[in-house]
């Protein structure tokens, strides 16, 4: 049967034009068709995940200002309290500050008084003995030459009248 | 309705009156066969009908190697109808039977046939080849050029139809049978789905530049799957060879006696012969059933009276409408069928095996083809 018995020119032919065919296509046409699709598919899709995105973003924009705003009034309201707690907290180490500097005063001056005291009362020793000696020397005569035992006898004497007194 | 009705009425009206009319005017008719038309019609022919005249045919070039080797080229208008054709001391003839009957071949001094070495010649399946190419590419190049000029915007009209048809095949077979390699093998089976189709579809225009019947020709069919044949074997991976020649099967059936390698070879060679024949024999079917159809006219008028000739007219038009019709579906399914099995028969042959998928899970790029 002719039908079922393939042809040589046709098969030679066929070769040539489906490979002319296959060339040309392969050079000129797949490479830019592939490319467009699958770009423009790329395109699409991204553009539909960034549409979705943008409504969601926006359905959360006013939930997200609301948001916004009470953490904001929360950390208004806490910075008031911060400052006002400052303030006291200064006001206080002022107080506190000047009443310890007035005590350092104080205890300065207590010092210096005490010290005034104690030299007053150690020169009016002093002279009240050196007194009672010229005094007791007039009175005893030359009798105690010894100054020192003088000296420790009439200390003793003071003594006993600062006890007594 | 009501005027399509009417128009029907009266084209079987007219074909009637026709049929008749050629018959009261008592042409010297030679014996009506209708298997030798339909054979005329489905082969191959060295020149190409005019249309709505059966006695004149477009020339074509016919170019053979003689048997000692001389390169001859003259037009078929020489050969038409049977005729002798002295060129240079040869001659040549298109018998009307015998085992060379419808090819050309040498008559030498003594009236003995031989057949040329080798015939190239442009016959009517050839031009058709060549315009279906031409089609092809106007078909097929306004898409890269939109898509060259527009990026990605999305084309109209006729080059939107025609990428989306592209799309259909791209995305639908290709890309999900062969994953990583499509964009390796795109080329090829897009091509070869374009062409097809669009053989198809010229071979079911009944005159001029449409109508041969190249799709339901065996050699065109026999190198498609040729093509689809080498392009499954040469780019094989290893894992196709080794599931031909030592399958994962006990042992016994693979060794002493390679059971298993016969069988996988065998059906290795059979898928390109299944694929020219599903082609071939699907649009050649086509092609016979549609001249069959047409034929019942013919026949019927053989037998008399108008009134029979008339009805056989209207009930094989309708037939031949709706075959030519189902045609157009079964052009497309055959274009596809074969697309979408040389996409298989690619991808199997492209498999990695299972170790091989382990140890690479990365997918290999494409071969980059800009």
């Amino acid at each position: 049967m002719e039908l079922f018995t393939p042809d040589l020119g046709l098969i030679f032919w066929m070769f040539v034009a489906f490979a002319v065919l296959f060339l040309l296509l392969w050079k000129f046409a797949w490479p830019a068709i592939m490319k467009g699709v699958d770009s423009r598919a790329e395109l699409i899709d991204q553009g539909v995940l960034y549409a979705r995105e943008a409504k969601e973003q926006l359905d959360n924009a006013k939930l997200q200002a609301e948001k916004f705003e009470a953490e904001a009034r929360t950390r208004q309201a806490e910075i008031l309290r911060e400052a006002d707690h400052m303030k006291s907290q200064i006001i206080e180490e002022a107080r506190a500050e000047a009443s310890r500097e007035a005590k350092k005063e104080m205890d300065a001056a207590k010092v210096a008084i005490e010290q005034a005291r104690k030299e007053a009362q150690q020169t009016f020793r002093d002279e009240v003995s050196a007194a009672a000696l010229t005094i007791a020397q007039q009175v005893v005569g030359q009798t105690l030459a010894d100054p020192k035992a003088q000296a420790k006898l009439v200390d003793n004497l003071l003594d006993n009248i600062e006890k007594t007194n | 309705m009501k005027q399509l009705k009417a128009l029907i009425l009266c084209l079987v009206c007219a074909m009637t009156l026709g049929v008749a009319a050629a018959r009261a005017e008592g042409k010297p008719e030679r014996a009506f066969d209708p298997k030798e038309i339909i054979f005329d019609h489905l082969g191959d022919g060295y020149g190409w009908e005019v249309p709505f005249d059966h006695h004149h045919r477009i020339p074509l070039p016919v170019m053979v190697w003689a048997a000692d080797g001389s390169f001859h080229c003259f037009s078929s208008a020489h050969v038409d109808h049977h005729a002798v054709y002295d060129q240079d001391g040869y001659s040549w003839t298109v018998p009307a039977q015998g085992d060379n009957k419808g090819k050309v071949v040498q008559i030498l001094p003594d009236g003995s046939e031989v057949k040329p070495k080798f015939d190239i010649s442009i016959t009517k399946n050839v031009c058709a080849l060549w315009i279906a190419v031409l089609v092809t590419l106007a078909v097929c190049m306004p898409v890269a050029r939109w898509h060259k000029k527009h990026g990605f915007k999305a084309p109209r009209g006729f080059v939107g139809a025609i990428e989306q048809l592209m799309e259909f095949i791209y995305k639908g077979v290709i890309k999900p049978t062969l994953k990583q390699d499509s964009r390796r093998f795109a080329p090829y089976l897009l091509t070869v789905f374009m062409f097809i189709f669009i053989m198809n579809l010229l071979g079911l225009m009944v005159i001029f530049p449409g109508g041969a019947n190249l799709t339901g020709n065996i050699a065109v069919t026999l190198v498609l799957s040729l093509i689809t044949f080498f392009c499954t074997n040469l780019f094989a991976r290893k894992h196709y060879w080794k599931e031909i020649f030592w399958p994962d099967v006990p042992m016994f059936l693979k060794f002493p006696i390679p059971i298993m390698q016969v069988i996988e070879l065998f059906g290795a060679l059979t898928k390109p012969a299944s694929l020219t024949v599903r082609l071939f024999a699907n649009m050649m079917g086509g092609h016979m059933i549609v001249i069959v159809l047409t034929l019942i006219i013919f026949i019927m008028a053989d037998f008399g009276s108008a009134a029979v000739t008339g009805l056989a007219t209207g009930v094989s038009f309708a037939f031949s409408l709706f075959m030519l019709l189902l045609d157009v579906l079964v052009s497309f399914i055959q274009a596809f069928v074969f697309t979408m099995l040389s996409t298989t028969f690619i991808a199997m042959a492209q498999e990695r095996g299972h170790d091989e998928q382990h140890h690479t899970p990365a997918p290999q790029p494409a071969v980059n083809l800009e």
